[in-house]
């Protein structure tokens, strides 16, 4: 038997028994349907967060600490159920820092793939406002160097360049509290961010300075929403007030957290492990993005199974169906053999029938859940994530599309064995007289 | 208690040539199905050969009888055996497909099958559609389209009045004929087992006598 008679044969006998193959089916649909739908959202949900982690901490970026013990992250580094975490060497505790040796610095920077050593800035603003106005907001105040200030897309305006003096670039979320129509009206604009030296966090007494900018650019929304974004030069100055230190960020003083650029985000690891071997902290967006994915299996791997139970129902369900198939047609069996139906013949045609169960189900469960997910997210754009038009919360990668469907065939496949077999197995003469 | 081995045929030795048209007679259970199926394939004898054609059925493979099935044997039956479902250009195809005829070519050669049965005006309709003779015709048909050297009927006539009996027989005599086709046939039917070359009587799964045509 040919593979086009095969496909054509197993199709018209899915026709022969409508009402019987369609609820089959469908309880193939409804598994496939849960497995793809649930696959599609945690995909979806993954990718934006993923793609936020990647906007904070580039995947060509290696982030080095003077302390080993600083980025480390797990229940024991948070302190909560896991073991008391042994402090490394003579640090002074897991979470402090002191400032990286120039030594330790010149080791990183003569690293292989090391392209770029900027020091992170660290330093909390207060608040920021419009020029002219009283109403002061909630900021988060991110020096970045300039290939990292790119990564993130306009909708106006330009970059900032290291050297810039006195610009920032605004989140798209701020248009709207200092009242801005368009992005292009907040372009020139002037910003005032204040700053309160550090010591004010303990409660001693600090000073209070105020830095004026001008609105250079405008973010796409992102989750940072409070983010304005300045050169490292102007970081460095307001980090030093804030921090109370003239000389932090140079030979006196250096950072105590180095943004370490490697030439291709391939080497990010590598780079990493090399810094480790110099007794450093360090994290990369791999590490992150490795939490987050394993998270995401999980929670995939724990929806997913509801929609494997549904699965393994439905192939009961192709079981009973094509062993009651298999009783109706014993005489068809009886004739086909007759005329010419090997054994063989007779199984193949009988797990075709079955693959073709499970491919229709699969394949239309997939497309009612990729309909689903179509709405699910029109819906929550219009709703709760309004601020977000670039997330899709529902993704089919062609690979999810595919896989269900070899999926749902393949368990169809498995289920059909049983039938098929005892079909081949029967006695033509028998068969033939079978009423 | 124990089960009891019952032998459908004993000591059956039996040559038939190519071309002859032999019919077997005898009461029912005395083995003439069985000796028509282990002719035709279905079944294997426990002992002893059966050579057709140059082929050791009794050494064949499931793959190798199903082949000859398709190839060397057309089978009739009593109950005609149509697929309900397919029409009768469907039907008659079968046996092509399993030949890996391709789809194309299938109708036409059915379709021709058709015709010699003189069905060639009915090919579209289902066998719920046509009456016993012209189902039994689409059987003989299904039975002629893969060119067979042997026709093997069993009771082809059993379901038919006797206009369309007739007719049937007349077909299957020409089929033999003219063709060439070697033809066993069992039946009840005294008159039809007469018109073959040769009468066989079965009793007890064995052959108690052989008749000639004078």
């Amino acid at each position: 038997m040919s593979f086009p008679d095969l496909l054509r044969t197993a199709f018209s006998n899915l026709r022969r028994r409508k009402l019987r193959n369609s609820l089959t089916i469908l309880a193939v649909v409804i598994g496939a349907g849960l497995v793809s739908l649930l696959v599609s959202l945690g995909i979806g949900v993954q990718g934006f967060l993923s793609d936020q982690v990647r906007s904070i901490l580039p995947s060509d970026v290696v982030m080095v600490a003077s302390n080993p013990d600083v980025f480390q992250i797990g229940l024991g580094g948070l302190g909560f159920a896991g073991k008391p975490q042994q402090i490394s060497g003579n640090q002074t505790g897991s979470s402090t820092l002191q400032p990286l040796s120039l030594q330790e610095i010149q080791e990183v920077q003569g690293l292989k793939h090391v392209e770029q050593v900027d020091p992170f800035i660290i330093l909390q603003a207060d608040s920021v406002r419009l020029q002219g106005s009283q109403q002061r907001f909630r900021t988060d105040n991110r020096p970045q160097p300039e290939y990292q200030v790119k990564m993130v897309n306009l909708v106006a305006g330009k970059y900032i360049t290291d050297q810039t003096h006195g610009e920032c670039i605004i989140a798209n979320q701020y248009l709207d509290v200092f009242g801005f129509t368009s992005p292009q009206e907040a372009l020139g604009k002037e910003v005032i961010i204040q700053v309160t030296q550090a010591a004010s966090l303990i409660g001693l007494p600090a000073d209070t300075k105020e830095y004026s900018f001008t609105i250079v650019g405008v973010t796409e929304k992102t989750l940072s929403s409070t983010e304005i974004i300045v050169s490292l030069t102007d970081g460095e100055e307001m980090s030093r007030f804030w921090a109370n230190t003239p000389d932090l960020y140079t030979n006196k003083i250096p950072a105590a957290i180095l943004q370490v650029r490697v030439d291709g985000s391939q080497y990010a690891d590598q780079v990493a492990s090399e810094v480790k071997d110099l007794g450093l902290g360090e994290i990369t967006s791999s590490d992150v993005l490795g939490i987050i994915g394993t998270i995401f299996g999980i929670v995939q791997a724990i929806l997913s199974a509801f929609g494997l139970i549904a699965l393994g129902v439905a192939s009961l369900s192709i079981v009973n169906t094509l062993i009651m198939s298999v009783y109706e047609r014993t005489r068809e069996i009886g004739v086909m053999k007759a005329v010419g139906a090997s054994k063989g013949t007779i199984r193949i045609l009988f797990t075709a029938e079955g693959a073709a169960i499970g491919f229709l189900g699969g394949a239309i469960g997939v497309a009612i859940a990729y309909v689903l997910g179509f709405v699910i997210d029109r819906v929550s754009r219009a709703t709760f994530l309004k601020d977000f038009q670039t997330f899709n919360i529902s993704v089919f990668p062609w690979w999810l599309i595919v896989g269900v469907i070899a999926l749902t065939t393949i368990i169809a496949v498995l289920a059909s064995l049983y039938p098929a077999h005892r079909a081949a197995g029967l006695d033509p003469i028998e068969s033939l007289r079978y009423e | 208690m124990g089960e009891e081995t019952i032998n459908a045929l004993a000591g059956i030795n039996l040559e038939i040539g190519q071309g002859e048209f032999v019919s077997i007679v005898g009461p029912s259970g005395s083995g003439k199905s069985t000796l028509l199926n282990i002719i035709g394939g279905l079944d294997s004898p426990t002992k002893g050969n059966i050579i057709v054609d140059g082929q050791d059925l009794s050494k064949a493979s499931d793959s190798e009888l199903s082949s000859y099935r398709n190839k060397k044997i057309g089978f009739v039956f009593q109950t005609f055996n149509l697929q309900p479902t397919y029409n009768a250009l469907e039907n008659v195809a079968l046996p092509l497909v399993f030949a890996r005829v391709p789809f194309g070519k299938r109708s036409q050669i059915a379709k021709e099958a058709l015709e010699t049965v003189g069905l060639g005006d009915r090919v579209r309709h289902k066998p719920s559609e046509l009456s016993g003779g012209e189902r039994q015709r689409v059987g003989i048909a299904r039975a002629l389209v893969n060119n067979p050297k042997i026709l093997l009927a069993d009771e082809p006539t059993g379901n038919l009045d006797s206009k369309a009996r007739e007719r049937i027989m007349e077909l299957l005599a020409e089929l033999n004929k003219e063709r060439g086709l070697t033809l066993l046939l069992v039946t009840h039917d005294l008159e039809s087992a007469k018109s073959a070359d040769r009468m066989l009587h079965m009793r007890d799964g064995q052959i108690t006598e052989s008749a000639e045509r004078k």
